[in-house]
């Protein structure tokens, strides 16, 4: 496998009249890896999709893909890429096999060799039986396998997939990750772009979190685990006034939320905040984690205003090239830092 | 779902990984397609599309209908060739012509060139065709040529009916000359068949139109009902005094360039004139139509 990256964006940036959707953003995506750009809606990952495939011409920055890029290479930037932006679309009146036998002659495809391609890619997310069927009637789910079908024909190097899980039901999003899994296993380089925190920590191996059209932070998932805060729980009591002063008292932060008391600290004070609570004979109806580590640290870096422990752990950042940043005005100069060392420094 | 994602039974079918990483060879195999392929792909699509196929039985059915109808009919003496047409089938052939231009022909241009583009804005498929291996280029041509080649189907297919309906149902009588002479109708006939290929050029400009209306609009109703209404405009504008030169420059004003195929004598000035204006339309909207594909962002879908 070549060192050429699989993917290398350099000071993107895209406006949409006042709004800009992506703000100098950098990332690089090495061959064989699985890569995941996490944000909430809006935070600018398709946009940076989409300038990947060459939906969308960036205003500014540099994008290739495998060595090529848009405008010195046009539609060779493609070569060896697939996936889906958003849901796939297909042609509603068509048949699914219909569809991807059209999209295999615009892949230079044809007779034999592109009737095998489509069966073997039918079979393979198990929509054989249902081929000829239009796609019109097919569940909002047989439509993301169909999408995965569509990409797969391309036997891609660089699999891309945008919310991939979105509008699936659990079933589903448990399946469309073991295939994503499955994908990333046979060495294809995958993108992954997600607004789920547990999808990309369950399928990724690195990771860029994006807020508002910006890197807020680059690195790996193991990183970005060892920064995570201390995970919230969710209590339920006879008392949360009391329970609060007690949870004070440990070192835990609590604070009022929906049914009861939202507590957040070590899990040795948690522990003894629990037995304090039985001692000052205060009844426990319910404790719940509500975020894991990760997903309190994605809120963090993607929602709330900088807290203590986000401030610390922008701050902990050890090296150049990865580290959380909290993209505030405060902080802008900070995330500047970190953006431009990501450019400098995450290539591998 | 389950059966791909735990990776499928190794002796019936293909696994994920298997597929995934079927790449070498298959790099070995595929190709760029050629703009040939791309247009094929594109015909492929408008054949599965039910409208394309029910325009074209219109075309061949509906002609011999209305002369049937003519047939029982006072003659509509007041249009071009109407009071004759119980003298000869000819005549009606030529009168269906002149209804046609009325907006049978811009709407005929319009069903499929104003829907080509609009219609993956419609379904969101842009997305889907441009990451594959076809350029913008070889997708704009290949709609291009598609709708360029169905309407002139459609038109063969408009006046092939119209004629042999005409000739079937009424006769083939010789034909009165727009001076008053008498056409043989052996020498008729050719000149009908000549009348209706003028108006391939002005069908070429409304397709061009329709097309360019499509990109623009990203709207399939916009893009077929824009260039019926704009005909509609340009023939309101034509019977405007004191406006020659913009008369001569209009799409539809190309549609009456036959009249001079049926006088003593004959003039075929307007019919070139008709050829270059439809041509300069053509270039214009397919150019701009070209541009505003390419350098359009493709966001929605």
């Amino acid at each position: 496998m070549s060192d050429v990256l699989a993917v290398n964006a350099v000071d993107l940036t895209k406006t949409f009249g006042p709004l800009t959707a992506v703000d100098h953003i950098s990332l690089q995506v090495a061959q064989g890896e699985v890569y995941g750009v996490l944000g909430p809606n809006g935070a600018g990952k398709t946009t940076v999709l989409r300038m990947l495939f060459g939906l969308i011409r960036p205003d500014s920055g540099v994008l290739e893909v495998f060595g090529r890029s848009w405008p010195r290479d046009g539609v060779r930037t493609l070569d060896g890429v697939a996936g889906f932006i958003e849901s796939p679309k297909l042609y509603p009146g068509l048949s699914g096999r219909r569809n991807l036998q059209l999209l295999a002659g615009l892949d230079g495809l044809d007779g034999a060799t592109a009737t095998r391609r489509v069966d073997e890619v039918l079979d393979a997310v198990d929509l054989l039986g249902r081929d000829r069927e239009k796609v019109r009637g097919y569940s909002f789910g047989m439509r993301q396998r169909l999408g995965v079908a569509a990409a797969l024909l391309r036997a891609p190097r660089l699999l891309v997939l945008d919310e991939p899980a979105n509008g699936l039901d659990p079933a589903g999003i448990r399946d469309m990750r073991a295939l994503v899994k499955r994908l990333a296993g046979s060495g294809m380089t995958v993108l992954l772009s997600s607004h789920d925190m547990a999808e990309v920590e369950q399928i990724c191996d690195d990771v860029t979190i994006m807020r508002t059209g910006q890197v807020v932070y680059h690195g790996s998932i193991a990183g970005l685990r060892d920064r995570a805060p201390a995970p919230a729980h969710r209590l339920t009591t006879t008392d949360d006034d009391r329970a609060a002063a007690l949870a004070g008292a440990r070192g835990l932060e609590a604070e009022p939320a929906a049914g009861g008391l939202a507590v957040r600290g070590d899990e040795k004070a948690l522990d003894a905040f629990i037995a304090d609570l039985v001692g000052a004979g205060i009844g426990l109806r319910g404790l719940a984690m509500s975020e894991t580590p990760l997903e309190a640290l994605f809120f963090m870096l993607t929602e709330r205003a900088p807290t203590a422990s986000a401030a610390s752990a922008a701050s902990a950042a050890p090296t150049a090239s990865t580290g959380p940043v909290a993209p505030t005005a405060s902080t802008a100069p900070a995330a500047d830092q970190a953006r431009h060392a990501v450019t400098s420094g995450a290539r591998r | 779902m389950t059966h791909a994602a735990t990776g499928h039974d190794a002796a019936t079918g293909h696994s994920v990984a298997a597929v995934a990483t079927h790449t070498a060879g298959h790099h070995a195999q595929a190709r760029r397609p050629g703009t040939l392929t791309v247009l094929r792909w594109e015909v492929a699509k408008l054949a599965a599309h039910a409208r394309a196929r029910y325009l074209l039985l219109g075309c061949l059915i509906v002609p011999p209908v209305i002369v049937a109808v003519f047939t029982g009919q006072q003659p509509p003496s007041d249009t071009i060739y109407g009071r004759h047409i119980h003298e000869s089938g000819l005549a009606d052939a030529l009168l269906i012509l002149a209804f046609a231009h009325q907006w049978l022909l811009p709407l005929l241009a319009s069903l499929v060139a104003g829907d080509i583009f609009a219609n993956e804005d419609g379904h969101g498929t842009w997305k889907t065709i441009l990451t594959r291996s076809a350029s913008r280029g070889q997708i704009f041509a290949a709609k291009t040529l598609t709708a360029a080649g169905f309407n002139l189907l459609a038109l063969l297919v408009l006046a092939a009916s119209t004629i042999a309906g005409s000739l079937l149902i009424v006769g083939t009588q010789p034909l009165p000359g727009l001076s008053g002479q008498l056409i043989p109708a052996g020498t008729a006939l050719p000149l009908v068949a000549a009348a209706w290929a003028t108006a391939i050029a002005p069908l070429l400009g409304f397709t061009a139109l329709a097309l360019l209306l499509s990109v623009l609009s990203r709207n399939p109703t916009a893009g077929v009902a824009a260039p019926v209404v704009l005909g509609f405009a340009m023939q309101l504008l034509s019977t405007l005094g004191g406006l020659d030169l913009a008369r001569r420059l209009l799409l539809t004003t190309g549609f009456e360039a036959w009249h001079g195929l049926f006088t003593q004598q004959r003039f075929t000035g307007p019919i070139v004139q008709a050829g270059a204006v439809a041509a300069g339309w053509a270039v214009g909207c397919l150019l701009i139509g070209y541009l505003a594909l390419r350098r359009r962002d493709v966001i929605g879908g």
